[in-house]
């Protein structure tokens, strides 16, 4: 909330700054700070509002400098407020320009952190040389593949008995014997094996429990979806947003505490952030305008198209259970206090999210054996636990098997 | 000689010979007919496939086909783009709104689901008619009937709001122009909000009239409280305070007045030294009489006598002058005067029919019994019924003379109500601009110019006034599913009133809040303002301080009435399950077995088993069970209703019939259409008419009758005991008290059911244990659970043809018993024994005492059905509750068979997505539409299943986890079944066992506690409390 504000007033001070001081043309000499922290700066605190080479929220930084003088810039940085107080014209108009929103103070902000974000904008907006192994770009590293090797030891084992044919042909030869072609040694092998009732009734034990055994592997696994991994209409990532920028599952999947259904966030709960957040790192606004034109959004002037036909996103569903089976999220979640991975999976570290549980029953009653129950830290359970004890032993583990988490009536009704 | 005799191989071949015959000859029919169905033999010979090519294909395309069945479906989820704050996708809200219909009025919750209006709660919090009953519980069905109109009909085309909107406007000028009446014709208005609309709407024409008339009409009723007290409203009666209530012909528990009074009279019928007595007077049995300590049988005509013969009794004891009575009833008479006498001021007299000399007689007995403000208040009068039946007599006569250029018709269906009188329709066509408003195309629709399609009241704003001082609001809960208006914002537009309806009323309640909060009178439902007479409401002259009853007219009328009781005579009835067929398209409604006859799918003309055997009427069972009955013509004042089915009823008084009405729709829509007889063709505006009864020769009709046995033939399947029995008696003491546990002889010597045990006991001290408790004396047999689990848990409709052979899905029955004559002590007397005794004990009594019984599964801990399942699909649970796992279950059915209290209901049909004949009679299973009324959290059933009673368990796991939640213990009452909160006396406790503080705890140490067949041994989770009647020797 802070953030979005404090960017809302920057910008508009900024794009003032930015008319009355390019004619002061301030030299880049003066700013040296370190590019890497004012980088980082600039993404925790002025990202939200403020682009290098666009204005959002508030103006584009990228020639600020140009602009303002350095001095004036520390002072509107650290408090603009005092400084529109103070009755600097500039401060003023630039407030004004961008219809009063409050950029917040950053009295937390030195000096040099001041001078490294300045630098940083003057760097940052110098086009990008086209280098690898640079400090913002990633190297991808390919993973380890064996099957070249495995191509080659194959082909050597071909060369092996192709070679050891040879000899045999050579020493038949020598022998005086005829010749035979490699297909037809096969030949002989196979008849005579074949011919063989022993052979056979081996191979057909073996075929069978092998056709048996794939039988009801595949039968088993009908209907269940384990790594099913589909494309989704937007390539969220939750690496991106559960991983690397640590949002809560909650924050957005807010039903899964209160309710049965762990919901998909609507589009709105998106445009908290991406009001503002209007790039990715990875495929830039194409993604990301997929949600403006579900909500009906126009980034170019940060408001709402009035009237739009709002269209829905179409996710495809990946966890599903059938509808015999009732599962509550809250339950689990809530209740009992199980982390959403012990189901889902390494969710932030999913770029594309698949189904890493089978979520078949006898899954379910699995963890269901396992899983001991919050007796101690929740009053619900106060009087049963005081009873379980006296059944299972004071120090027992209290599973949910034992308060009746195997009854059929408690998913199936 | 042994070769004369005749032997029949079964009673079909007694009573057609000839059929048999017939079928012997046809055993073996000489050639299959191959060629019939193979088509031309010659073509076939020369055709290319083969048997083993046939049988390829047939492989080939079996096995692509179970290959291509592996790929699962792509499932889509879509989210809301803008998700409403207040909806949380799997958790039901709640709204407080209020129904009315016309007829039925009642304060209620509406649970959503994801914005979908799913199940009708009561609103307890509500002083009036807080109570749902069946029809009001059913209701929200009615929001998904896709034979709703769904756009406004203009001369029988379907049409736009602008061209109905015109074409109004342009009918209102014309009348006005041609200085014809502009009349607006409605059932009683209970909406301030409406009322001052009308008024306004009415202002701008110079001959406006607006006539109010109900479906069953208490005109006269009215008109006798307006010569009394000056005002012309029912006062609001008081059953809580109520000692003695007697009852002339007044089916207070079912349909009177409009006013719920079974919360308040359930309150005095707990046995206890003060338990209230009830006597009633009444020509058929209904479900009040059902309920009565003593009922006594009499012709609706002589309820006059009736009357005039307790005011006589208690006018004497008083030293008052006494008026000239007449033999009817004397006895009798003097046995309710002397109760009413004893109570005094908690005395209660009360009369049913549409009559002013009766109801004034009722006023002077009240009067003299000074029992003003203890069981009735003329302060705060009640105004569900405000029709007048001369207004509407007029009415017809102004449209039959030209003098009415337009009529709007709002909740109520004249065509159909007024059936019986030919006039009516007739009069309707020679308007020229007639606008019905009604959510069907109904039978006025059909003959109106225009239909303005109306919202379902979940669609609706509104507001209510139904008594002085107490207020109800009605909001929205879904956005409108068609293109339809409600009825006030069409009089808005026709009226030129800008603004919403909302704002109208909320400008209207500024002065009825008077400073409170609106938002809080919406979230409540309802608003009571103390000592308050509502102004809007109030018809017109000041009240007069005190009554005046000219008691010798009134009398005089009465006997004059008595004395002309025709030979036979028709009363005009309403079913519990129908009303007067407001919302008649409703599965739920027509599936409800009746409470008393125990018939859906029909209305029947019950008659005496005396007059059916003189007119050579009868009711027999076919070998299935199924019940047939004869047909009757019925003739009043040269109307004629034929083939009415006849069922031979216990109680009905000799030479009465009766008749329901609300059945024999052609505008109701597809379900309803065709079902029963129109009995408003032969009723006027009385209750009650002389007939002609004649017998249709060989008729037969099929009824969907679902109970079999009507007495319970010696055993104590519901236990009775007398007042003074229950108060001076033991109820066990080892060998003749009154509630006796049954004792079982074992090695061990003699063991009462719970020591006598084959199996291992579950522990049912950890946890929760799940018990309920019926008390048989607070049931009176309403119906209102029957729905409430209906619309709960998913439970099919299956059709009459289904239900006329015992495959009825409710969860939760009501067995209705009658008492016989013939008991074992007086078969003794007799000399009767073995099956002559039990043939006799078969026969209900003529003059019988009724019993309602609620049976659902009793969730048994040593239960039968579980120990046959091959499969254990059906298992119990540590918790007290029998559990039924539906995937699991094969459909051996060993379980229903097993099960002692036949609570097992097994699906014969796929009752879902089964639009095949009778199958899509159920719209709520079988179309898109409907099906938005299913409840998400119970499984729908598919054939071969079996199911029953879950006790709710998706409401015990929800209440279970909403505690854990919040981290604390589950208190009593946070956990209600669905059978329980629509039951508004209270009969149904459910609750934990192992909480010493419950409810259903102390019940379950009561006196009265039993368990049903407690000789088998069952151990239910369910008990019952032994009724105890009010009878004194």
């Amino acid at each position: 909330m802070i953030k979005r504000t404090t960017l809302r007033l920057l910008s508009p001070a900024l794009l003032v700054l930015m008319m009355v001081l390019s004619s002061l043309g301030l030299s880049a000499q003066e700013i040296q700070g370190d590019a890497a922290n004012g980088k980082s700066l600039f993404n925790s605190q002025c990202a939200a509002c403020h682009k290098l080479d666009k204005k959002v929220v508030g103006p584009a930084l990228g020639d600020v400098t140009q602009r303002r003088d350095l001095e004036w810039l520390t002072a509107w940085i650290k408090n603009n407020q005092e400084l529109r107080e103070s009755g600097d014209a500039d401060a003023i108009a630039i407030f004004e320009e961008y219809n009063g929103s409050v950029m917040p103070a950053f009295p937390g902000l030195s000096d040099q952190d001041v001078m490294d974000i300045l630098t940083y904008t003057i760097e940052g907006s110098k086009p990008k040389e086209p280098t690898n192994g640079g400090d913002g770009t990633t190297v991808v590293v390919a993973e380890e593949d064996n099957s070249t090797l495995l191509y080659i030891l194959g082909a050597l084992l071909l060369f092996m008995v192709v070679l050891l044919a040879r000899v045999k042909n050579t020493l038949k030869s020598v022998q005086g014997e005829a010749t035979t072609s490699m297909l037809e040694d096969a030949n002989v092998f196979t008849r005579t094996a074949l011919n063989n009732p022993k052979v056979v009734t081996v191979l057909t034990i073996v075929v069978a429990i092998v056709f048996f055994q794939q039988l009801y592997v595949n039968l088993m696994a009908v209907n269940v979806e384990e790594g099913y991994q589909p494309h989704q209409p937007i390539k969220f990532s939750h690496k991106l947003h559960a991983g690397d920028n640590q949002i809560d599952c909650n924050y957005c999947h807010s039903g899964a505490r209160k309710s049965k259904h762990s919901n998909i966030p609507s589009a709105n709960v998106c445009m908290n952030c991406h009001m503002y957040i209007q790039e990715g790192p990875k495929y830039g606004t194409e993604e990301i305008s997929k949600i403006y034109a579900a909500v009906g959004f126009n980034p170019e002037t940060g408001s709402y198209i009035e009237d739009y036909e709002q269209k829905p996103i179409k996710w495809v569903r990946i966890h599903k259970l059938p509808d015999l089976a009732y599962f509550n999220h809250a339950q689990h979640v809530s209740a009992g206090q199980v982390e959403c991975q012990a189901c889902h999976g390494p969710i932030e570290e999913m770029e594309e999210v698949y189904q890493y549980s089978p979520l078949t029953m006898g899954w379910c009653i699995n963890c269901h054996r396992e899983t001991k129950v919050q007796v101690e830290t929740n009053d619900y359970y106060e009087e049963m636990h005081a009873k379980l004890k006296e059944k299972y032993g004071a120090d027992a583990d209290i599973t949910v098997e034992m308060i009746g988490g195997l009854e059929c009536g408690k998913c199936h009704y | 000689m042994a070769e004369n005799k005749k032997y029949w191989r079964g009673i079909s071949e007694l009573e057609n010979p000839e059929l048999t015959q017939t079928l012997s000859e046809q055993e073996f029919p000489s050639q299959i007919p191959a060629d019939e169905f193979l088509g031309n033999e010659d073509n076939l010979d020369r055709t290319h496939t083969s048997r083993r090519d046939f049988l390829k294909y047939m492989g080939f395309s079996t096995a692509a086909a179970t290959l291509a069945a592996c790929e699962s479906p792509v499932y889509e989820s879509l989210p809301y783009v803008v998700g409403p704050e207040e909806i949380i996708p799997g958790i039901a809200n709640y709204y407080a709104s209020s129904y009315y219909d016309g007829h039925d009025y009642a304060s209620i919750l509406i649970k959503t689901r994801e914005g979908r209006p799913i199940k009708i709660e009561n609103n307890k919090e509500a002083a009036l008619n807080g109570g749902a009953n069946t029809r009001v519980h059913a209701s929200v069905l009615n929001l998904y009937d896709s034979t709703r109109l769904q756009k406004p009909v203009v001369k029988g085309q379907e049409s736009t709001w602008s061209a109905l909107d015109q074409g109004v406007a342009e009918g209102l000028k014309a009348a006005e122009a041609a200085g014809k009446q502009v009349v607006v014709l409605t059932s009683s208005v209970l909406s301030p909000s409406q009322k001052a609309l009308i008024k306004k709407f009415g202002a701008a024409y110079s001959n406006f009239r607006h006539v109010s008339f109900d479906p069953i009409s208490y005109s006269q009723k009215l008109d006798a409280w307006q010569e009394a007290t000056g005002k012309r409203a029912l006062p609001l009666y008081n059953f809580a305070n109520a000692n003695a209530i007697v009852s002339v012909g007044a089916d207070f528990l079912g349909d009177w007045i409009g006013q719920s009074v079974s919360s308040d009279y359930a309150q005095n019928r707990k046995p206890g030294k003060d338990m209230s007595r009830h006597l009633q007077f009444e020509a058929g049995m209904s479900l009040t009489g059902s309920n009565a300590d003593k009922r006594y049988k009499v012709k609706a005509s002589q309820y006059g006598a009736v009357l005039v013969n307790i005011y006589n009794e208690i006018a004497s004891a008083k030293g008052m002058t006494t008026m000239s009575g007449s033999d009817i009833m004397k006895a009798e008479a003097k046995a309710a005067a002397k109760e009413l006498l004893a109570a005094g001021k908690n005395g209660l007299i009360v009369c049913g029919g549409n009559s002013k000399a009766n109801e004034h007689l009722c006023i002077a007995i009240n009067a003299m019994l000074s029992n003003t403000e203890t069981t009735l208040s003329y302060d705060n009068r009640s105004y569900f019924r405000q029709g007048d039946e001369k207004a509407m007599q007029a009415l017809i006569a102004d449209m039959k003379a030209g003098k009415v250029g337009a009529v709007i018709s709002h909740n109520l269906n004249p065509a159909y109500i007024l059936s019986g009188n030919a006039d009516f329709a007739e009069a309707y066509k020679k308007v020229a601009c007639s606008v019905a408003v009604t959510q069907k195309y109904d039978e006025t629709a059909q003959i109106s110019t225009y239909v303005a399609a109306e919202h379902h009241y979940c669609e609706s704003w509104g507001d209510f006034a139904p008594a002085d001082g107490h207020y109800s609001l009605q909001q929205p809960t879904i956005k409108p599913l068609f293109s339809t208006r409600q009825f006030e914002v069409s009089l808005m537009a026709w009226a030129g009133i800008s603004g919403t309806y909302h704002d109208f009323i909320k400008g209207n309640w500024t002065s009825i809040l008077g400073g409170n909060d609106w938002s809080q009178a919406l979230h409540d439902g309802v608003f009571v303002k103390s000592s308050a007479v509502a102004d809007e409401m109030a018809a017109d002259a000041e009240m007069e301080a005190g009554v005046s009853v000219d008691v010798a007219s009134a009398a005089a009328t009465a006997l004059a009435m008595a004395k002309k009781a025709p030979a036979m005579e028709i009363n005009f009835t309403q079913m519990t399950g129908m009303g007067v067929g407001t919302i008649a398209n409703n599965p739920w409604l027509l599936e409800f077995p009746d409470p008393i006859s125990r018939v859906s799918w029909d209305n029947y003309l019950s008659v005496a088993a005396a007059d059916a055997a003189e007119m050579g009427l009868k009711n027999w069972n076919e070998s299935n069970g199924a019940l047939n009955g004869s047909t009757v013509n019925i003739t009043v004042n040269g109307k004629v209703l034929e083939n009415v089915p006849v069922f031979i009823q216990p109680g009905q008084t000799i030479g009465t019939a009766s008749l329901a009405v609300g059945y024999g729709r052609y505008g109701a829509g597809e379900v309803a259409d065709k079902v029963g007889v129109n009995a408003f063709a032969l009723m006027g505006m009385d209750h009650q008419a002389a007939a002609e009864i004649s017998a249709v020769a060989d008729s037969k009709h099929e009824f969907a009758c679902i109970q079999l046995a009507h007495t319970m033939m010696g055993r104590d399947i519901v236990k009775e005991v007398n007042l003074d029995t229950y108060l001076n008696e033991d109820a066990q003491n080892g060998h003749d008290g009154w509630n006796e546990p049954p004792i079982f002889e074992t090695y061990k010597g003699p063991l009462v059911g719970d020591d006598v045990n084959l199996w291992d006991d579950f522990d049912h001290e950890t946890g929760h244990m799940w018990n309920m408790s019926i008390d048989l004396n607070l049931c009176n047999g309403c119906g209102a659970c029957v729905i409430a689990c209906h619309a709960e848990n998913n439970v099919p409709v299956v059709g009459k043809d289904e239900m006329r052979k015992h495959r009825d899905m409710h969860w939760l029955r009501i067995d209705r018993y009658y008492s016989s004559d013939t008991t074992e002590d007086t078969a003794e007397a007799e000399g009767l024994s073995g099956i002559d005794m039990y043939a006799n004990m078969e026969v209900p009594s003529e003059s019988p005492e009724v019993f309602f019984q609620p049976v659902m599964c009793q969730h048994c801990n040593h239960a039968p059905c579980e120990t046959v399942c091959p499969v254990a699909a059906t298992s119990h649970s540590a918790e007290g509750t029998n559990h039924m796992t539906y995937n699991r279950c094969i459909g051996t059915r060993y379980c229903a068979n097993n099960c002692p209290y036949k609570v097992r209901r097994f699906n014969w049909f796929q009752y879902h997505d089964n639009t095949v004949g009778m199958f899509k009679e159920n719209y709520a299973m079988n179309d898109d539409l409907g099906r938005m009324v299913l409840n998400p959290d119970v499984t729908v059933r598919s054939r071969g299943v079996m199911e029953k009673c879950s006790m709710c368990i998706q409401r015990t796991q929800l209440g279970k986890l909403e505690a854990k939640k919040r981290g604390e213990k589950l208190k009593d009452g946070q956990v209600q079944t669905a059978c329980q909160s629509a039951c508004d006396t209270g009969a149904i406790v459910f609750g934990d066992v192992n909480d010493k503080d419950s409810k259903v705890f102390a019940l379950k140490q009561d006196k009265r506690m039993y368990h049903l067949l407690g000789s088998v041994g069952t151990q239910p989770s369910v008990f019952y409390q032994v009724k105890v009647r009010n009878t004194k020797a």
